[in-house]
């Protein structure tokens, strides 16, 4: 006899269902960052800076001529052969319509610019191919702005009537390197503080710690900082690592070791538990083997022990650089939001993920290189996942083998 | 183990002694965080900060504006609505991820077959690994337009989406894979008798995974619920990109603007001296206080579930 069928189907329903859409919610999110940021993807995004460098340069002499620019042309490209020049209608690195230089002849006028920036020792500038042109003004005469198209300013430019006056012009901006190479400092510097301090603790209290009333507590408060959020460990940054690190450290102000600093307590409870459980594992003999033979503790300690826990050190490392990439509330605190092109370890900037956060809140929001940000984070995240998965993997094999 | 061996060499003596300032320092680390933090948070309360004179305990914890009067003028801060939006927020996400993470946790321990649950483990892990502003930015960029397209369909009044039911939703999203990872676990080891007595005493399978098997997990799958609101209490970047950052309330509706503590002390970073940053500190002691006694009352309640067994 079946009793109720009908309820027993609405509950496995709910079961499949709340399955698929747990699976639907990551698929979303993949489905969601490539769609939006993976046409910004490319190299030039990892290598470029993010702020554009502007420059303001005044036509001197305008040499009224006429170059060959035969087999420059194309699709969005506009010639202009009175100056020797392609203009491209194109986009940045952050995806923003932009018009660049194509192409700009050996000849041109334009090579040679004077440079208006009194604070700069230049005293001339050229267009270069590449550079994003932002305005062109004429003597008496309208000037050509970026939002009309490369198409009217090529026309505008052409137009032999129109001395040109000055030429705005500036560097691609919105690319990421400041950011990228931020945080392989900040990995580093973290785990080089992080990873002999996790293990050696783990080593205290797996391999040396008598078990009692006072370790209990101290493993307690360990385990309570997994509960901290990371927002609090921000305050801990600014009130203790920074000033510590500026006093001790050339530093003068927020800087990268003291974000490493406060990287490294997040990470410290992580490190400590997974080098503890791979430390529990190691087989019992072997320790009394080694001791059997004459070594001494410390050389069962770290000659034995140690080395067998490698896989599990191992994937703390990967666990740990998928916290410092992930890592924004924390790093906005100690090391604020200013995106920055030349990175120093003693000044502050940006890693990837406070960089989404600072285009985020900016007006408006740059969600399309956002989301190409976000896809090369979710990329590394994968990695370390496949890479976590590969070392238990081989480990156990190995561990069955021997 | 290693009391039990006889007198240490000078070396291990050395290297033991090493090794327990390592573990006395990483035990520190969480006395230091509380220390510090409330003495710098304390700070507003007990000096004139400035001429804009000290705040006032009791209307801080009360009050249901985040400033009355100009910055660096007044003293008259409040977190009173903060902490009830930050509470309120974390829970109503449970609605979502609760029921969704338990089921699907039900589904790879109990019915998938063993290559679906370890692709599907796989998936959740890869699901906790993804960063909090990762979940901020799909939900600014995905939700909040779809959000306000509900809103405007209900005819209801919404700032772009952005309120209450966006962070509930990345909230939820985020706090999900926490509570299948951990319901999983505990609905795994359920003792394997309990459910083939359950099955022999002729229930359904169905019945048998929902009467016996979710209730003999059910410890389980209370932590992993309270887990998940530490981490959605605690969670900064990604709620401040959806939330609005209301300035008052309490706000209780879906479509209203919201915020929470932790967005509160994201907001105008910029400012670093004087009162305005000082009390950022002592929401972050508020902060902590919250996590902690919700954690408490959560733990306490657990052991009284826990303890009943049907």
């Amino acid at each position: 006899m079946r009793k109720k069928p009908w309820r027993q189907v609405i509950l496995d329903g709910a079961t499949y269902l709340a399955t698929l859409l747990s699976v639907f919610a990551l698929g979303m999110i993949f489905f969601y960052v490539i769609r939006e940021g993976a046409h910004l993807l490319s190299f030039d995004l990892l290598r470029g800076d993010y702020h554009a460098r502007g420059f303001v340069g005044l036509v001197e002499e305008e040499t009224q001529g006429s170059f060959n620019l035969t087999g420059q042309q194309g699709e969005n490209r506009y010639l202009v052969e009175r100056l020797g020049l392609v203009l491209e209608q194109s986009f940045d690195l952050a995806g923003d319509g932009v018009i660049k230089v194509a192409y700009i002849d050996e000849a041109s006028p334009l090579r040679r610019l004077t440079n208006q920036d009194p604070t700069s020792e230049q005293s001339f500038i050229g267009l270069e191919t590449g550079a994003v042109l932002r305005r062109v003004s004429y003597v008496d005469h309208p000037t050509s702005l970026t939002s009309r198209g490369a198409a009217s300013m090529a026309r505008d430019m052409n137009d032999p009537d129109r001395a040109l006056r000055e030429v705005i012009f500036s560097t691609e901006g919105g690319g990421i390197r400041g950011s990228l190479i931020t945080t392989l400092y900040l990995i580093f510097i973290t785990l080089a503080i992080a990873l002999p301090f996790g293990v050696l603790t783990a080593i205290y209290f797996n391999e040396f710690a008598p078990i009692n009333r006072v370790t209990k507590a101290m493993r307690n408060f360990i385990e309570t900082l997994t509960g901290v959020p990371s927002i609090i460990y921000g305050l801990l940054g600014i009130t203790v690592f920074v000033p510590l690190t500026v006093r001790l450290t050339p530093a003068e102000n927020a800087n990268l070791i003291a974000g490493g600093l406060t990287l490294a307590v997040i990470l410290l409870p992580v490190i400590i538990r997974t080098t503890e459980e791979a430390l529990k594992v190691v087989s019992q003999d072997h320790r009394f083997a080694s001791l059997a033979l004459g070594a001494n503790k410390t050389q069962t300690t770290f000659k034995v022990v140690l080395p067998q826990a490698l896989p599990g050190i191992l994937t703390a490392t990967f666990l740990g650089i998928g916290r410092v990439i992930g890592e924004s509330a924390a790093l906005i605190f100690v090391l604020g939001a200013a995106i920055r092109d030349s990175v120093r370890i003693f000044e502050p900037s940006t890693s990837l993920a406070v960089h989404i956060w600072s285009m985020m809140t900016d007006e408006p929001a740059n969600i399309a290189l956002s989301s190409t940000i976000a896809l090369i984070i979710l990329l590394i995240v994968l990695t370390l996942n496949l890479a976590i998965k590969t070392t238990v993997w081989a480990f156990d094999w190995k561990g069955r083998r021997s | 183990m290693s009391q039990k061996h006889t007198a240490l060499s000078k070396i291990d003596a050395l290297t033991q002694r090493t090794l327990t300032i390592f573990g006395i320092v990483s035990a520190s680390f969480i006395l230091l965080i509380a220390f510090f933090i409330t003495i710098r948070g304390i700070i507003p309360f007990i000096t004139d900060n400035n001429g804009a004179g000290a705040v006032n305990v009791w209307l801080f914890l009360t009050e249901t504006v985040w400033l009355r009067g100009p910055t660096f003028v007044s003293s008259a801060y409040g977190v009173g609505f903060l902490i009830i939006q930050t509470l309120y927020l974390a829970f109503l996400s449970l609605f979502i991820s609760f029921p969704v993470g338990v089921l699907t946790a039900l589904f790879i321990a109990k019915i998938a077959p063993k290559r679906l649950a370890s692709v599907l483990r796989s998936i959740v892990e890869l699901m906790a690994s993804i960063p909090s502003i990762v979940y901020g930015l799909v939900g600014v960029g995905l939700f909040l337009p779809w959000i306000h397209a509900l809103a405007r369909a209900l005819g209801q009044q919404s700032a772009g989406g952005l309120g209450t039911l966006g962070v509930m939703i990345v909230l939820a999203l985020m706090s999900l894979p926490t509570i299948t990872a951990i319901s999983e676990v505990s609905i795994r080891s359920v003792d394997q008798s309990l459910e083939h007595a359950s099955l022999a005493l002729g229930a359904t399978p169905t019945q048998t995974r929902f009467k016996i098997t979710l209730l003999a997990a059910k410890s389980g799958i209370f932590s992993s619920a309270i887990l998940a609101i530490g981490r959605a209490l605690g969670e900064a970047t990604a709620v401040s990109l959806v939330a609005g950052n209301a300035r008052s309330g309490p706000n209780f509706g879906l479509f209203n603007i919201t915020s929470t503590l932790t967005s509160t002390m994201l907001e105008g970073m910029k400012e670093t001296v004087g009162i305005d940053y000082d009390i950022r500190f002592s929401v972050g002691i508020i902060l902590m206080i919250v996590i902690l006694i919700t954690n408490l009352i959560l733990n306490t309640l657990k052991k009284k579930v826990g303890n009943v067994h049907a």
